[in-house]
């Protein structure tokens, strides 16, 4: 099967290269897994998550996400690489102006979808999270679980080849965690998405196969 | 409410910076019309030995606009009549030429001095008068009237750009988050800023708008003012030109506004 994530050797760091957070790191992360990253806190989980959806640039080493180089990708080539991809995010990230509906729908809006597509797909995803009934308000309106159920809808509006999750169910209660659980595994297993997930802890109950890597001493690596 | 709250906190100052840049438009009008009457209420006065016609005054310099010459036959009359036993057509004989210089703008008194020396080389012009004690007069009052309305439109449009600066950070403030996410899921800037572009267009329209009825309202109240001063230059308060001038400068504002918010709100590769 092929890599939707080759890390070869690869260094983070901030502060122009001063500040290390991951030094010679390599995994792979092959086309249709579920791969928890775990890791204490200020590992460098977050860090990694960044730099694979391109908003951090590598120091060293090799880093390719559907094939193209996270070192040299383009703005452009960059831009078309997010809009493939599904990002969640802990503190959400949703646009507060916008309705449930839109915020779903954003990633078909950004790649021009026609109205009638983006009618129909937030239909369909607002009924797979359950929030039919709270399209028309807006994210304030609804509690911590439910917007992240909004998120978790627009990582899977294009049907993305990756979906990274950065720590998803961090502000959550243990009902509004199994939802999520519940969801990303579905995308795993019948949409066929790859999942990233950087967490501090895994569920207890987990339907389907997964791998673990641990960032460990600015390494990763891999838990049998 | 919050929409047309939002709307309005940036169609106000841009209605004050339409109605700096109009206030600009309609002083410098009055002082060009202030301008022109001076110009053509003076006269440089010359006289001649013998007729000199435009273009030779045009050589000498290029600052006179036109030249009237004055009907010596007229001053020949007058003078014949308190003098019985000399003829007009001998006066005529004995008469210089008389010439009225105006000049294509209102000059400084250094400027008409240099036209008179100018003047005074050509060999047939024996005297030249300037009037250059009133002229000064009017020229030093002209000047700081000017000056007034020129410092009073550096002011309007100095806190007019603090305003603009104040709303793009609002703008900044408020759009930032959204602009953000959308660059997270791969929108292009044309359509991160396409809400900005859009919202800033409408209001620049209705800004537009709104500045225009105002100084059309005032022209038709100073048309009927009953004050003569307003009466006699109230089309100087507003021409419908303005409104291509006002709308142009409404949309350039608003496009260099949502170009800046765009470009500080990108998002740095670390």
């Amino acid at each position: 099967m092929s890599n939707v994530i080759t890390a070869s050797k690869l260094t983070l760091a901030y502060d122009n290269g001063k500040n290390e957070i991951i030094k010679n790191a390599s995994f792979r992360v092959k086309k249709g897994e579920f791969v928890f990253i775990t890791g204490p806190s200020g590992s460098g989980k977050s860090t990694l998550l960044k730099a694979l959806y391109g908003a951090l640039k590598p120091k060293s080493g090799i880093l390719e996400v559907g094939n193209l180089d996270m070192s040299s990708i383009s703005r452009s080539k960059l831009q078309k690489l997010r809009s493939k991809m599904g990002i969640i995010f802990q503190d959400y990230k949703l646009i507060n102006e916008w309705t449930v509906e839109k915020n779903v729908i954003l990633p078909l809006i950004i790649s021009g979808y026609n109205t009638e597509v983006q009618d129909t797909q937030a239909k369909r995803l607002l009924r797979h999270v359950k929030l039919t009934e709270q399209a028309h308000r807006y994210p304030l309106e609804l509690s911590g679980g439910e917007q992240q159920r909004v998120g978790v809808a627009r990582a899977l509006s294009k049907n993305p080849f990756l979906i990274l999750a950065d720590e998803p169910t961090g502000n959550l209660d243990e009902y509004s965690s199994n939802v999520i659980w519940d969801l990303l595994e579905n995308a795993c297993s019948q949409l066929g998405s790859t999942i990233v997930v950087v967490t501090h802890r895994i569920p207890s109950i987990f339907n389907i196969p997964y791998r673990q890597l641990i960032i460990e001493n600015k390494g990763i690596y891999e838990v049998h | 409410m919050k929409s047309i709250k939002n709307h309005m906190m940036f169609i106000l100052p841009l209605v004050a910076i339409l109605m700096g840049i109009e206030f600009f438009l309609v002083f410098d009008r009055v002082t060009n019309s202030y301008e022109q009457r001076l110009k053509e209420n003076y006269s440089i006065l010359v006289v001649s030995r013998h007729q000199i016609d435009v273009d030779t005054f045009h050589r000498i310099d290029k600052r006179i606009s036109n030249v009237e010459e004055i009907k010596r036959q007229n001053i020949a009359d007058k003078i014949a009549k308190g003098m019985g036993d000399i003829s007009g057509s001998d006066l005529m004989r004995a008469l210089p030429y008389f010439y009225a210089l105006h000049l294509n703008s209102y000059l400084a008194e250094d400027d008409i001095k240099d036209i008179k020396e100018r003047l005074l080389r050509y060999r047939d012009i024996k005297r030249v008068e300037t009037f250059g004690e009133n002229h000064n007069a009017k020229y030093n009052l002209f000047i700081f009237i000017k000056t007034i309305f020129w410092v009073f439109a550096s002011l309007m449009g100095i806190v007019s750009l603090f305003l603009l600066i104040k709303q793009m950070e609002v703008w900044q403030m408020a759009h930032m988050e959204r602009m953000r996410i959308m660059e997270i899921f791969g929108a292009p800037m044309m359509l991160r800023s396409g809400v900005l572009f859009k919202m800033g267009l409408v209001d620049a329209f209705f800004s537009t708008l709104i500045s225009g009825v105002i100084f059309y309202s005032l022209k038709e109240w100073a048309q009927k003012s009953g004050i003569p001063l307003l009466e006699s230059k109230y089309e100087l308060l507003f021409s419908f030109s303005d409104m291509l001038i006002l709308s142009s400068m409404a949309f350039g504002i608003v496009i260099i506004a949502v170009i800046f918010v765009a470009l500080s709100t990108k998002e740095v590769r670390e």
